[in-house]
């Protein structure tokens, strides 16, 4: 019954339903799992790299944290090649922005760019909508420090904590039990790993299994965002006590 | 001195030949900004050739809440230009459910007039951008002319105002004055002018920005001026 | 009967000038006697070669280019008046000097000063220096400012649209005059007034001095008004410069107060006053 809806990105089900889109939340939600975390003083974002293998380059391969401007990041759960497209949108509508106004672009102004056009693949254009789902962190002088989810449909949320990919119901629900108003980055930071922890298949962690990055302030003010090498993730994995145990596994 | 003043363009033998346009030189636009507003200033004569058409002419335009501009320039190119430039700010506005900065819009507008003078017929027109930034309630002024110059200053002049009012402002103008002593200053300005310009500029429009919006401020025009 | 009728029928401005008999005769006859004695260029209309040679602002290029550029000032209050300039001479976009001395020592008691071709200044100036001697010599008193800037002004007058470019003022003090202050310039334009500004920075100079002129200055503000007016114009105009020269004319001859650099002026008046606030040693935006 459904075949004859399903081929078409552009047509309504007889019960409302755009399938195209669903099927390519679906596809999100096998992907790794990403989440974010805004504090009062920063937001960080983590994420769980599906593919990892001893061959892959470390530092050239970042999958699914990207920068998209000075004061914004995002976080990728789905097909990386689709957002790769969307990134290098978002980055040329942030370039534009700029060089007009000689501002940065607002982080939601940024977010409806790219929102608008995954909501055209859901209507005409493509054969399919963007398989992608983002989680995004930014600074704005208006609003400051901000955190947003969009998905395939073209719908987008602003959060205080979210998460995409697998597992993100029970990330989530994590997620609405740990979260603190007022929460410091740094507490954030270990509210993500924590999280994370519990959502991946093994309890114990490394910086080749998961990405992580923040946006905060400087003591002068200044808005920064950093991916955090290697031996930070493991640093902060050691803290929390979740590292991998490392003699173990070379012998 | 107009980069169109080359007679060889018969677009331009054209137009210059149906009416003699006013000297743009003569119409006055003078900024000063302050501790918390800054003050927007313009002559209130819409001259063509040697004729008065209007002595209550209103040369500002408001962008948004906190943001006037004030145009000079030829006759029409002004006022289309302006609205042009009010009508996108209002869209962004509307789009954006926020206003854009003084800042912002004035890095617009440099942009439109960069791509306006490559264009056909450029728009010739130059302009003062005042405003409060909506967020820091920082004053802002920002000095541009029609070959898409931008400054941002604490007091500007465009014309031959330029020439007489410069020199007071380097003189009287400190960066955290009151809105009382800006209007002093506009004041001491407008009487040097009076007593100098060769023609009567009909007096001035004085419109002030502060965080709370833009208001028009009284300014006594019947001043007698003592020459030396 | 001549002398007679002339005594009675002078029109209304020129009552209040005090112009004595013996000047006006003057008047009538020494100029065209002193003038006219240049040997012309060899072309069929010297005065339109010399325009098109000379105006750098029809013709960027042209061969000859004149000093043109330049701040000046005067002004007349109760204790005198006041002489100021700047120092810089360009020709083109060249600065040609920075140390030119603007004011003109015609005589003991009279100041004049230069703006416009400083080469046409400067011999014409000396020129009626030559004239005001001899007017001494001849009628064993001081010339009257009045008479010597009529002296000037006709003299100008006779080369007009000749290519003489000059904007000059004449001050003196004297007892029948009181200070007195003269405009002259190469248009033939004469007028007597308490402020003149000429050269390309004048508006600059005029909205400094006019916004704080009052002819009840003390001297000490008097001086520091001329000062600051010309370094005002010195900030603003490209072909204004160098150093201040500042004078002061009273009835026992005129006082020299300095040949100030402006530079240093400058700095002092903005980190001291917190003037000239458009200027910043910042360089973002």
């Amino acid at each position: 019954m459904s075949r004859r809806y399903d081929s078409r990105t552009t047509i309504f089900s007889p019960d409302g339903r755009l399938y195209q889109v669903e099927y390519a939340l679906e596809a999100i939600s096998h992907a790794g799992t990403a989440i974010g975390i805004l504090a009062k003083d920063g937001i960080v974002l983590a994420a769980e790299r599906k593919v990892t293998s001893k061959l892959l380059e470390q530092d050239t391969s970042a999958e699914k944290l990207y920068i998209l401007n000075d004061n914004m990041i995002c976080a990728v759960a789905g097909m990386t090649a689709d957002a790769n497209i969307l990134i290098n949108y978002a980055r040329q509508a942030a370039q534009r922005y700029l060089l007009t106004y000689n501002e940065d672009i607002p982080c939601e102004q940024l977010v409806r760019r790219l929102c608008d056009l995954k909501q055209g693949y859901t209507q005409h254009g493509g054969l399919r909508p963007f398989g992608v789902s983002f989680i995004y962190a930014g600074w704005d002088p208006q609003r400051q420090f901000q955190l947003y989810l969009s998905n395939p449909s073209g719908n987008y949320g602003g959060w205080k904590a979210t998460s995409s990919g697998a597992n993100h119901a029970s990330a989530q629900s994590l997620l609405k039990q740990d979260y603190k108003e007022d929460c410091t980055l740094k507490e954030a930071c270990g509210m993500a790993v924590k999280v994370l922890s519990k959502t991946m298949d093994s309890t114990k962690l490394s910086s080749e299994k998961i990405e992580f990055a923040t946006v905060g302030q400087t003591k002068d003010g200044k808005i920064y965002h950093k991916l955090w090498s290697a031996e930070e993730i493991n640093q902060l994995l050691k803290e929390h006590d979740l590292a991998k145990d490392e003699t173990a596994e070379e012998k | 001195m107009a980069p169109h003043s080359n007679g060889t363009s018969p677009h331009w033998s054209l137009k210059s030949g149906v009416h003699q346009q006013g000297c743009p030189e003569l119409q006055v636009l003078l900024g000063i900004t302050g501790k918390d507003f800054t003050l927007i200033a313009a002559s209130k004569a819409a001259m063509r050739g040697a004729t008065i058409l209007k002595a209550a002419d209103d040369k500002t335009r408001q962008l948004n809440k906190n943001t006037l501009m004030a145009f000079s320039g030829e006759a029409g190119d002004t006022v289309q230009f302006a609205e042009y430039i009010q009508a996108n700010a209002q869209l962004y506005s509307m789009r954006n459910e926020t206003d854009l900065s003084p800042s912002a819009l004035a890095n617009f507008v440099r942009g439109e007039l960069a791509s306006s003078l490559r264009s056909r017929k450029p728009y010739n027109v130059n302009l003062l951008l005042g405003g409060v930034d909506p967020i820091t309630d920082k004053p802002s002024l920002y000095w541009l002319d029609y070959l898409a110059s931008l400054a941002p200053v604490p007091y500007a002049a465009h014309g031959y105002a330029q020439y007489y009012c410069l020199s007071i402002l380097d003189k009287h103008h400190q960066p955290d004055i009151t809105l009382e002593r800006g209007m002093e200053l506009l004041n001491l300005c407008a009487d040097e002018l009076k007593r100098r310009l060769p023609i009567d500029f009909k007096g001035l429009v004085v419109k002030a920005v502060t965080k709370d919006g833009t208001v028009e401020m009284p300014f006594d025009n019947d001043r007698i001026v003592k020459s030396a | 009967m001549d002398t007679l009728v002339a005594r009675y029928s002078r029109p209304k401005y020129q009552q209040n000038e005090v112009f004595s008999e013996q000047e006006q005769q003057d008047l009538a006859d020494a100029v065209p006697s002193l003038s006219l004695k240049f040997i012309m260029p060899p072309v069929a209309h010297p005065s339109a070669w010399l325009r098109a040679a000379t105006d750098d602002r029809s013709n960027p290029s042209c061969p000859i280019k004149i000093a043109h550029g330049t701040t000046t000032l005067a002004f007349r209050f109760q204790h005198g008046i006041i002489v100021a300039t700047d120092s810089r001479a360009t020709a083109g976009n060249w600065i040609a000097s920075q140390t030119v001395k603007k004011v003109i020592e015609i005589n003991s008691d009279l100041l004049g000063t230069m703006a416009g071709g400083a080469a046409d200044c400067q011999y014409w100036l000396a020129w009626l220096g030559m004239q005001c001697r001899l007017h001494e010599l001849r009628h064993k008193r001081r010339i009257s400012v009045a008479a010597a800037s009529k002296i000037l002004a006709n003299l100008v007058y006779q080369y007009k649209g000749m290519g003489l470019s000059m904007g000059t003022m004449c001050a003196g003090v004297t007892k029948e005059e009181g200070p007195a202050l003269y405009y002259i310039d190469s248009d033939g334009t004469r007028l007597a007034g308490n402020l003149f500004c000429v050269g390309s920075g004048q508006t600059f100079a005029y909205g400094v001095l006019d916004a704080e002129y009052r002819y009840d200055l003390s001297t000490d503000e008097a001086l520091e008004l001329g000062s600051r007016s010309i370094l005002a114009a010195t900030h603003r105009d490209a072909y204004s410069g160098g150093f201040i020269n500042l004078y002061h004319v009273r009835e026992s001859g005129w006082e020299k107060h300095g040949f100030t650099d402006t530079n240093p002026v400058f700095w002092k008046t903005k980190l001291e006053k917190g003037e000239f606030s458009n200027v910043t040693s910042d360089l973002a935006e």
